[in-house]
């Protein structure tokens, strides 16, 4: 059994990278707001925080983020800082929301949504040493719900036909 | 999707758009700026949400400018062509002044803007 597990977070590990490089491979251009995505890994870090716990979920999220700092983006780059803390702040979050309150999973990926966007804005704004920054904040929250709300959609659907293979 | 779901979702859209309304409703409207040079040294900052006249000295002479309606322009000076007069009102940040004779730059700035986004 515990290396049924092993294997399977593994495997959700993996999948979280791939969906990471995956969806930076596909920007979605908005005029005035550069820079979001959808968040498709943390599909992957709510289902490990659904089916396992919330030790599981967060090795995932940082592994997460070390492997693509590897792999892409380069390891201590601001980019990886950045993922790094919005990776944290949102499954911090997401585990509080879940443990307190009544909320679904479409809530909760709301929250962790909301929250990577907090985390990494301010880290942003630690590293450029800039005020200014949390200018952008509502505009990019603005976006990041509907955002959570897809991907909650997502994860229901992927709990429900998954909980019969992984349970 | 429950309750508390939507309730969440409802009053997270809600603060959001307060706060987008009131930056809305309290933004700045003209925060730029002209810069002038001379030699290629700052020599005055004119804010355009001023309407004003304003005079600097050129290498030929004086050279007096004037700020309409956030824009600014050269309306007067010493020089062989008259370039810089001709070229009219400028008011964005990507726009020029350049009156060589006179060795005056003037450039438009944005007072206080984001200019790093990082992915």
């Amino acid at each position: 059994m515990e290396l049924r597990k092993t294997v399977n977070i593994a495997m959700f590990l993996a999948l979280a990278v791939v969906l990471n490089i995956v969806e930076s491979l596909v920007p979605i251009f908005i005029s005035f707001v550069p820079g979001i995505k959808l968040g498709l890994t943390n599909i992957i870090i709510l289902l490990v925080l659904y089916f396992y716990t919330f030790k599981d979920a967060l090795l995932v999220s940082i592994l997460r983020v070390f492997v693509v700092g590897i792999l892409v983006t380069g390891l201590f780059s601001i980019s990886f800082f950045l993922s790094l803390s919005g990776a944290i702040f949102s499954i911090i979050m997401m585990f509080i929301v879940k443990k307190m309150t009544k909320l679904s999973i479409i809530g909760v990926s709301v929250v962790g949504s909301i929250f990577h966007s907090i985390g990494q804005i301010i880290m942003a704004s630690l590293i450029l040493k800039n005020i200014n920054i949390y200018n952008y904040l509502p505009v990019i929250l603005l976006f990041s719900i509907p955002a959570g709300i897809v991907i909650g959609i997502i994860c229901k659907s992927l709990f429900k036909s998954l909980s019969k293979i992984l349970n | 999707m429950n309750k508390s779901d939507i309730k969440l979702i409802v009053s997270s859209l809600l603060i959001i758009l307060i706060i987008l309304g009131i930056r809305f409703i309290f933004r700045n409207k003209n925060n730029k700026v002209a810069i002038v040079y001379y030699e290629n040294k700052i020599v005055s900052k004119i804010d355009l949400s001023i309407n004003n006249e304003y005079t600097v000295d050129g290498y030929n002479g004086k050279v007096y400018m004037e700020v309409k309606d956030n824009k600014i322009r050269v309306k007067e000076e010493v020089s062989p062509k008259h370039i810089c007069s001709y070229q009219g009102f400028i008011s964005e940040t990507y726009e020029t002044i350049v009156c060589l004779p006179n060795k005056i730059i003037i450039k438009i700035e944005a007072n206080e803007e984001l200019d790093t986004v990082v992915r």
